[in-house]
């Protein structure tokens, strides 16, 4: 993977850059899923990132938790009609105890759904670390950059991230 | 069969000799813990004899009260159990299962006659009583909860006799302990679901009360008692 | 306002990371030997029987039960400050989060060993876990001990991920800081994270979930702690208000605790510019309201106790207003009601020292409340013949000294490891702040960051 990205002050001259680079697309055979953006702190009041709002997050983790009631419920009744021992003049399967499993399963399951819905979607954990990134991201600085940019375009790329106000322009291969 | 194992106590006989509380002892293998930890208050009598003075000089009176496990049909020591070590058994019993139990200590708190016992330490014998262990019984060890189970070992041994010979068993054939070894007569046990029973018939006594009934526990041990 | 740049932002925060004291192994020492002896004591008491503890008949739960409720109360601050401000968009919250998540996940800990603490046969305690077993039984579902194992699974699992989530560009930014092992170790906690929109998106979204989650999860598992005492016709026990008055207990307990550990960070690390007097001001009005709050349960339940005159909950309730539990009784109104009252409800004295003197004083009053609903209920049952008394042991004073030595230990490593004030979300804020267009008061304010150009909202 080859990439060109420049690192940049702040949001303003950041939101330059990436103008810049979306309006030159067609013009320099770059892909629109190539420009890439990396910083120390979400920019959401910015029209830095593309339309990354879409996500069933809330969705699926209310089916998680659907799922884990399920088996709570299913885990209460089965076993203890498996080996049937009256306590307290209860019935077998309780309604209250049961009601409790079930809600702190349900409540068990939506944690670990959201968790693995995290991980999936934002795609870590990226151990080998093959995606773009510059350690000055964590002094505050924002990366924007192009991932796999056609060779023609490199030089043009190269001038246009400066001139939006890079502070420096680097290579990344991997 | 459907049984109801249960108890009738006439508290009118009992004289507080305590021959039931060493009987038991002798009967279940329960060690006496010795004085300073009774004076810590951990005294394990499965059955105890409790005595109260009632009324002011010189009108005082003396009455005793036998507890020990009512074998409660709603017993509130059942349900928090977390490890069924103690459920309710096909014939009204509340089974003690001694593997099972963990040492939580749950039940002892949540029964309201405070006849559950619980093993602080590992039991000693002190000699010659070393040698007087009953076969049928287990000994218990080290964080395991007890308590009276109207001697279920008596109960199993004459069922699998009756079931050998081929017959029904008969009222009376078999006592506890205590109530064997009770000189007042003061105890009766039997099947209280069996109307032809020697217990069944005393508890329809009009001196017939249960201890703590309030609390709703459903205790299948009936006291006889007549109010003056 | 000081005029902080981000660079000093990450000093400031990162040096107790970077720097350690001869002061800090010491007190690491100290209190690991404490540890160290409570749990010699546990395994003298594992080797020798329960006997060693002070617990007799009736008195079957004492000290360990008592410490198991009280660090499970003192989960509560966490969530309550991290989860409820989260959701309300309380910008005041930004430097308080973590460290009152630390304090949620590391109180449960500790509480959650007590189950297996104060056991007959602790090396069975998995016993109470649901797996198929070889004896062919499961937990008993209708006791309320093994809803408490559900509840603080989920709960210690939850508060953990809620605790983990934000700490990941946090653990980032130190993976690109470190060096040696110490890389090693930020590169594995940090999951890869580069900070695209996308996963920033993502993270936002997953921490707004565990917030709305995290919540019932937190009253459930308190509630379900003291449905362990409701549940048993055990007088002055089986009350219907238990749930509630255990809630409100533990969320004042949590943020006694919170404000403690608050003030001892500020003074240790240096951190006078992030918890500022703002901070304690707020959370001692909060503290305020919730010992209020608990009066309120207090007097409810005694005044109807009181009323009813039912004989056997007479008996409890006479023990802890003419008998031998008064003196505690009255010492417990005294630092929960008393002290914090008089203290935080006058302005002047809501200062930091006045915020933690009043924290410490409901710290030790809610550990005496605890023992208080615990040990004169089991003392005084149905049957007058066998009541009883209760004095707790060298073990389980050694064990309950040991919890206190072990939360101190825990969260002095934690913050030798992990920033204990979130980075990111303290940049975030200040940024902002500073291109909020309404006029925020002073006191609200984060750390200031000084515009070097004309360019608003410059981060250099």
């Amino acid at each position: 993977m080859k990439a060109i990205y420049g690192l940049y002050p702040d949001p303003a001259s950041a939101q330059r850059a990436m103008n810049q680079l979306r309006s030159s697309t067609s013009e320099l055979g770059v892909e629109p899923g190539n420009i890439y953006l990396s910083s120390g702190e979400p920019l959401d009041e910015f029209d830095l990132g593309w339309r990354e709002q879409r996500t069933f997050m809330p969705w699926l983790a209310a089916l998680g938790g659907l799922i884990g009631g399920t088996s709570g419920y299913l885990l209460v009744s089965f076993t203890q009609r498996a080996y049937p021992q009256p306590t307290g003049n209860m019935p077998i399967v309780a309604l209250w105890p049961t009601g409790v499993i079930v809600y702190e399963l349900t409540m068990l399951a939506a944690i670990l759904t959201t968790l693995i819905t995290l991980f999936v979607t934002a795609r870590i954990p990226d151990l080998r670390g093959s995606k773009l990134y510059d350690p000055a991201v964590s002094d505050g600085k924002i990366l924007i950059g192009v991932i796999n940019p056609p060779e023609s375009a490199w030089d043009e790329l190269e001038k246009r991230l400066r001139a939006a106000g890079a502070e420096v322009v680097k290579t990344f291969i991997k | 069969m459907k049984r109801q194992w249960g108890m009738v106590i006439d508290l009118d006989r009992c004289t507080g000799c305590e021959a039931c509380v060493a009987a038991c002892h002798a009967e279940n293998n329960i060690a006496t813990v010795g004085d300073d930890q009774a004076a810590k208050g951990r005294s394990m009598h499965w059955i105890r004899v409790e005595r109260y003075w009632e009324g002011e000089f010189p009108d005082v009176r003396l009455r005793y009260q036998p507890v020990f496990c009512q074998q409660c049909a709603d017993a509130p020591c059942e349900s928090v159990c977390p490890v069924y070590a103690t459920y309710h058994n096909p014939e009204g019993l509340n089974a003690q299962v001694y593997n099972r139990c963990v040492g939580t200590r749950y039940c002892g708190n949540a029964c309201p006659y405070n006849v559950r016992f619980f093993n602080f330490f590992n039991p000693v014998w002190d000699k010659p009583l070393n040698l007087q262990f009953n076969p049928d019984v287990s000994v218990r060890s080290v964080g395991i909860m007890e308590k009276c189970t109207f001697c279920i070992q008596r109960i199993k041994t004459a069922e699998i006799k009756a079931l050998a010979e081929k017959r029904e068993l008969k009222d009376g054939e078999f006592n506890p302990a205590c109530v064997q070894s009770c000189p007042a007569n003061a105890m009766v046990f039997g099947d209280l679901d069996d109307p032809q029973s020697e217990v069944a018939r005393l508890a329809q006594s009009n001196r017939a009360t249960k201890l703590l009934e309030a609390v709703g526990t459903e205790p299948n041990v009936i006291c006889l008692r007549s109010v003056s | 306002m000081p005029v902080r740049s981000v660079e000093q932002l990450n000093e400031d925060i990162l040096r107790p990371l970077v720097r350690t004291s001869w002061r800090y192994y010491l007190a690491v020492g100290i209190l690991g030997s404490i540890v160290l002896a409570a749990v010699a004591a546990f395994l003298y008491q594992v080797y020798s029987g329960v006997g060693v503890s002070g617990l007799n008949e009736p008195v079957f739960w004492g000290f360990y039960i008592t410490n198991f409720v009280f660090w499970i109360g003192i989960s509560h601050a966490g969530t309550l400050i991290s989860a409820i401000l989260r959701l309300t968009h309380a910008e005041w919250r930004r430097p308080v989060t973590r460290c009152a998540e630390a304090i949620t996940v590391f109180a449960l800990m500790i509480g959650a060993a007590f189950p297996i603490i104060h056991l007959g046969r602790p090396y069975l305690f998995f016993w109470l876990l649901p797996y198929p077993s070889e004896r062919g039984i499961w937990p008993n579902f209708h006791s309320p001990l093994i809803w408490d194992a559900f509840a603080i699974t989920t709960y210690l699992t939850g508060s953990t991920i809620f605790l983990y989530l934000p700490t990941i560009p946090d653990f980032a930014l130190l993976r690109d800081k470190a060096h040696g092992w110490r890389r090693r170790l930020y590169r594995s906690l940090s999951l890869g994270w580069t900070g695209t929109p996308r996963q920033w998106h993502r993270l936002e979204m997953a921490m707004r979930i565990m917030a709305v989650v995290i919540l019932p999860v937190a009253v459930s598992v308190h509630t379900i702690v003291s449905w362990d005492f409701a549940m048993p016709p055990v007088p002055m026990w089986h009350s219907t208000a238990f749930g509630p008055y255990f809630v409100a207990g533990a969320i004042f307990s949590g943020i006694a605790a919170l404000i403690i550990a608050m003030a001892f960070l500020r003074k240790a690390f240096h951190l006078e510019e992030y918890l500022t007097p703002f901070h304690f001001d707020k959370l001692g009005k909060l503290l305020l309201l919730m010992s209020l709050i608990w009066g309120y349960f207090i007097v409810a339940e005694r005044l109807t106790i009181w009323y009813g005159n039912d004989s056997p909950e007479m008996a409890v309730y006479w023990s802890s207003s003419q008998g031998r539990f008064t003196h505690l009784f009255w010492f417990m109104v005294f630092c929960n009601l008393l002290v914090p009252f008089s203290i935080l409800s006058i302005k002047h004295f809501r200062t930091i020292t006045g915020t933690v003197i009043a924290s410490t004083t409901v710290v030790i009053g809610m550990w005496i409340e605890r023992f208080l609903i615990i040990v004169p209920s089991l003392e005084r049952k149905y049957l007058p013949y066998t009541w009883g008394s209760y004095r707790p042991s060298w073990v389980e004073i050694t064990i309950t000294a040991g919890t206190f030595a072990a939360m101190a230990l825990l969260y002095m490593l934690f913050s030798k490891f992990v920033p204990i004030i979130s980075i990111w979300e303290m940049k975030l804020g200040m940024r902002q702040e500073a291109q909020s267009p309404l006029p925020i008061p002073v006191e609200t304010r984060l750390p200031q960051v000084v515009a070097e150009t004309n360019i608003p909202a410059s981060v250099s």
